[in-house]
């Protein structure tokens, strides 16, 4: 479970997260919405412990992430904004310095590599892949381990219609028995995958709750709530 | 901490930079020794390992400088935060890949005392090893604590070239501290405070063959001084 209670960032005088709180049980797979500049990525960094809240608490499983962070890490996979890579190693080195991170065992390398499509890119060099398989390798990173939680930062960003359409029905599959919280700009994507919202908009939440059903509502909604 | 250590080897080896260090640091190191040599006329490494702080000097910061800045700027340092690793492995893999590289530098000199212990004999004289050996041991001592603040800097600044200029500075005025130059514009025990801080003086019982514990103190104590203000830098979360 991941919990965020009235959790607040500042960078120096500008708030870039304020008084959010919200919660994930297992099976959420949540939209996590907001306009460019609204707070999603720094309250994901703050779920991951990589920055601390200047106020408000975050725990993972009821545990504060930059205190324990190495208990709370492995639970999670992550896929940082603009999918940061070594790019001078091979895909299969790479996976296998996560692995070993991770202490997954190379089975787990082996089953991740499939599940996500790179088997024929193995050997090639990060920096020689395509957006979408760099995608990828990022998405099979965070995979490995079986983490129960995933943390995607706009995990289709930049990718042709086709490819999004790929690494979509691949979260889908994934994401079933896990907490997933994934921040995207677009919306039919959230309609698609997730089945609850969570929308900030200059920092503060606006909208936490189910995902209407009805089809071009999320994008109705979103709307609404970003031009007050 | 074996991934790491390889992901970092790796990392530093893929990338030209690491030879064009490694093979410089070699030539200029070989040439300063044999410049000197006939004109001292003497069987000895000192003159070698008293120019060796210079030449740390300038090639140290050149091997850290991207240890962390450039993990900064591809924001792969993210990637590495996110992972299950504590930043105390972290620090240390990128340490002990930097004194792997300076190793391998110092390993490209020895060609210098086989060829003086093999000159001597000639000569009918000898040289002392295990005096080289010190010797060598202190210039890894001396790197140890240099690499220490090459890191810091890294990790301090996103530019590699900011890193290496403050790293290349501050070892600058640490060794300037043992100069005659200091002595002529601070005088009195603030000089004699400052020329007992520098590494160059520290350095001055290895290059005659004595493990001088205060010295090795003196090294391991700096080199963990600013092993520690990076683990603690990167465990800010600002």
């Amino acid at each position: 479970m991941i919990q965020l209670s009235n959790v607040t960032k500042q960078f120096g005088t500008n708030t870039a997260v304020c008084d959010v709180s919200f919660s994930a049980k297992r099976g959420d797979i949540i939209g996590f919405l907001g306009p460019n500049g609204a707070g999603k990525t720094t309250t994901m960094r703050m779920l991951l412990g990589l920055i601390a809240p200047t106020s408000g608490t975050v725990a993972i499983h009821d545990l504060d992430p930059i205190a324990n962070r190495l208990q709370v890490l492995p639970g999670i996979g992550y896929l940082p904004e603009n999918n940061p890579l070594y790019e001078d190693m091979m895909v299969s080195e790479y996976l296998s310095f996560i692995s070993q991170v991770k202490r997954a065992g190379k089975s787990a390398d082996i089953d991740i590599i499939d599940r996500v499509d790179l088997s024929n890119h193995i050997n090639s060099r990060i920096s020689a892949l395509s957006r979408g398989y760099r995608q990828r390798v990022g998405l099979a990173a965070a995979l490995i381990g079986d983490p129960a939680i995933l943390v995607l930062d706009e995990p289709t960003s930049g990718l042709d219609p086709i490819e999004q359409e790929k690494i979509k029905s691949l979260i889908k599959k994934i994401a079933k028995k896990k907490i997933t919280l994934f921040s995207t700009h677009i919306l039919s994507e959230v309609e698609d995958i997730a089945n609850r919202l969570v929308i900030i908009h200059k920092g503060k939440l606006v909208y936490d709750g189910k995902k209407p059903k009805k089809k071009g509502s999320v994008e109705k909604l979103f709307k609404k709530l970003v031009r007050k | 901490m074996k991934a790491l250590i390889k992901k970092e080897l790796q990392f530093y080896l893929n990338n030209p930079i690491g030879y064009i260090v490694i093979i410089l640091f070699a030539v200029f190191a070989n040439f300063l020794f044999i410049k000197d040599l006939f004109v001292i006329g003497s069987a000895s490494m000192r003159p070698f390992f008293d120019e060796l702080p210079w030449l740390l000097m300038i090639f140290v910061p050149a091997i850290t400088m991207r240890m962390f800045a450039e993990e900064r700027r591809t924001n792969t340092l993210e990637v590495l935060l996110g992972l299950p690793i504590s930043e105390l492995r972290i620090v240390i893999s990128k340490f002990v890949v930097s004194l792997m590289v300076i190793i391998i530098s110092l390993l490209l000199t020895v060609a210098l005392p086989i060829s003086l212990v093999i000159f001597t004999k000639q000569l009918g004289a000898q040289l002392y090893i295990p005096e080289l050996i010190v010797g060598y041991f202190g210039a890894l001592l001396l790197a140890a604590s240099f690499i220490s603040i090459g890191l810091y800097f890294s990790l301090r600044f996103e530019n590699q070239v900011v890193s290496y200029l403050f790293s290349a500075i501050t070892l600058f005025i640490l060794i300037m501290f043992a100069t005659d130059f200091m002595g002529s514009v601070i005088s009195g025990q603030i000089q004699q405070f400052l020329v007992y801080f520098s590494p160059v003086t520290q350095l001055q019982g290895f290059i005659k063959g004595i493990i001088d514990l205060r010295s090795t103190l003196y090294f391991v104590n700096s080199t963990a001084l600013f092993l520690f203000l990076t683990i603690t830098t990167l465990e800010r979360r600002n």
